[in-house]
């Protein structure tokens, strides 16, 4: 089995290194950048199965300038996003995901806090072509 | 007074109407002015007819039509939207000039000093100081003084006719009395002219004051919301990295039972600390008002709803549930989240402090205007003294403390203030070891 890399952007390390554990332990290779422009240069440049976004990192909408700029980049652009959130009320601003997913480029939105397990079955079901 | 737009008194200190406003006022004049028309004509009618005074009914009638005819022009006039200030002071200026040549027509007609009608100036004057500020009130002051002193010199020296209202009056003629009317007339005029442009200025002054300070709690609240937002986002982070370190411990530990209890508790009570985030984010963006929009809600589903989805929960309990919810809709009117977090905390609450294997009895009732809404349980109960401090934030009764450490102390504070938002009623019963009953009544407002 080919092993699979998974591109976590976020600028917790603390959160960044839970989710390496996690997904590490599931024999995934994990990298990571603490901020959007660096997480689209190794996006670029590494072109990983699968991209974790935090929504909210220096800027408040960081995350989603970050999907906006993958999704237009043509070698980025089929990469699966999944989009961590803080408690959707306690964002600061008003975004639902159910609502306006389909207005946003990724793949699912998960929220924090996320169960290891949910986690490492949430980036299997969309990893491409998995089984 | 004024229905002036509140900004336009923030931004232009100077500026006291908008266009809106005295379009408005002008819309006011019209009607006065169709009302004063069918008061002149029945009144020369009456003076005519039954009084028997000898007025120039034709004169008189004549001044009524014009009147009628320029109002008819400013309505045309006023159909147009308003476009700018200067415009509409422009035609409520010749409104109040045209009025004035009028009256003055009017008095000359019916007598002149003999008859009180010369009064009506005075209420020129009151409504152009409620209207205008300094020299525009002057200007029409000093137009009535003018026009009622020329009508009166006028007839006084046989310049213009006089029209008797008594037969043989003959006042206009007698200097003294005409200087004593004119002298009281101006006096009366400018001092109603001086008291109306005082009262109205210190109006302003105390409207603007209003407008400025209510601006700056506005400011303040929002800073104060803005701040919040920022703390509860900054403490939550720490605590949701915090919690998927220790549930990712909690999947890796192997069957070391005092790990696991020990990072059970520690997940627990950081689950906790993100519910207490959560419930002080509701409370402080839930009291701006203005937040969700109102929707009809059927209870009925949304109890089903919420019911479903604590069963689980109700059966590790051992509780007997007993829902007596209708099965066609309930519908009320309101912010759909506010009202489920009404639902929620009471129906957990319900949960949360019954004794183990006793009943829980939700019940819905619509009841015409009203809906009830009402969680009863068999639990552990709340002592008179406490029933007022469990809606203040953080307090929980020692009974509650004891029961469980998992509430945040800020569930009834939040049902009591959307409840209080909504104009519903919250009520509790309760008696210690007996069990609680809260019930909330909603209007339907439809």
């Amino acid at each position: 089995m080919i092993e699979r890399t998974i591109l976590v952007i976020d600028d917790d390390i603390d959160l960044v290194e839970i989710i390496r554990v996690t997904l590490e332990g599931e024999g995934f290779k994990v990298i990571d950048a603490q901020n959007g422009a660096r997480g689209l240069r190794l996006a670029s440049d590494e072109v990983p199965d699968l991209i974790i976004l935090d929504v909210m990192m220096g800027e408040i909408d960081e995350g989603f300038q970050v999907a906006y700029e993958l999704r237009n980049r043509e070698e980025t652009r089929e990469i699966p996003i999944l989009m961590l959130t803080a408690v959707v009320d306690q964002t600061g601003f008003d975004f639902d995901p159910e609502k306006d997913a389909e207005f946003l480029p990724v793949n699912e939105f998960i929220q924090k806090p996320v169960a290891p397990r949910e986690l490492v079955d949430l980036v299997r079901k969309h990893l491409p072509t998995s089984v | 007074m004024d229905d002036q737009k509140p900004e336009s008194v923030v931004n232009d200190p100077t500026l006291f109407v908008t266009a809106a406003s005295l379009r408005g006022r002008s819309d006011w004049f019209i009607r006065l002015r169709w009302m004063s028309v069918i008061g002149v004509m029945t009144g020369v009618i009456t003076a005519d007819q039954i009084a028997g005074l000898p007025l120039p009914v034709k004169g008189i009638v004549i001044t009524a039509l014009i009147t009628a005819i320029l109002n008819v022009g400013y309505i045309l006039h006023n159909r147009r939207p308003a476009t700018s200030l200067n415009n509409e002071v422009r035609i409520v200026k010749v409104q109040m000039v045209m009025d004035l040549i009028l009256l003055t027509m009017l008095v000359n007609l019916t007598g002149g000093i003999e008859n009180p009608l010369y009064l009506v100036y005075i209420i020129h004057v009151i409504i152009a100081s409620l209207i205008f500020k300094g020299k525009e009130i002057y200007q029409i002051t000093g137009l009535a003084v003018i026009l009622f002193t020329l009508e009166t010199l006028g007839e006084h020296y046989r310049i213009i006719p006089h029209h008797h209202l008594m037969s043989a009056s003959e006042t206009i003629h007698e200097p003294l009395y005409m200087l004593m009317t004119l002298g009281a007339f101006w006096i009366v005029l400018i001092v109603a002219a001086y008291i109306g442009s005082t009262f109205m200025k210190h109006n302003r002054a105390i409207k603007d004051d209003l407008v400025q300070r209510q601006k700056e709690l506005q400011d303040a609240d929002k800073a104060k919301v803005d701040f919040f937002r920022f703390v509860t986002h900054e403490v939550k982070s720490p605590i949701i990295t915090a919690l998927s370190a220790v549930d990712l411990a909690l999947d890796k530990n192997d069957g070391n039972e005092i790990v696991d209890n020990m990072l059970g508790r520690a997940s627990r009570r950081l689950h906790q600390a993100i519910e207490i985030v959560k419930d002080l984010s509701d409370l402080t963006r839930g009291g701006m008002k203005s937040r969700g929009r109102k929707e009809k809600i059927d209870l009925a589903e949304l109890t089903k709803k919420l019911l479903v989805s604590r069963k689980e929960l109700i059966d590790s309990r051992n509780l007997i549930l007993e829902a007596d919810i209708p099965s066609s809709p309930v519908q009320v009117k309101g912010v759909p989240d506010k009202i489920e977090k009404i639902l929620v905390n009471l129906i957990d609450n319900g949960i949360r402090y019954n004794h183990d294997g006793k009943r829980l009895y939700i019940v819905l009732m619509d009841v015409g205007s009203k809906v009830i809404f009402s969680v009863q349980d068999e639990g552990i109960g709340i002592k008179p003294k406490d029933q007022e401090l469990i809606f203040e934030e953080f307090y929980r009764t020692p009974a509650a403390r004891e029961t469980s450490t998992l509430g945040t102390g800020l569930g009834l504070p939040i049902v009591k203030r959307f409840v209080e938002q909504m104009k519903a009623t919250l009520k509790v019963e309760s008696e210690p070891d007996v069990g609680s009953t809260f019930t909330v009544t909603f209007r339907k407002r439809l």
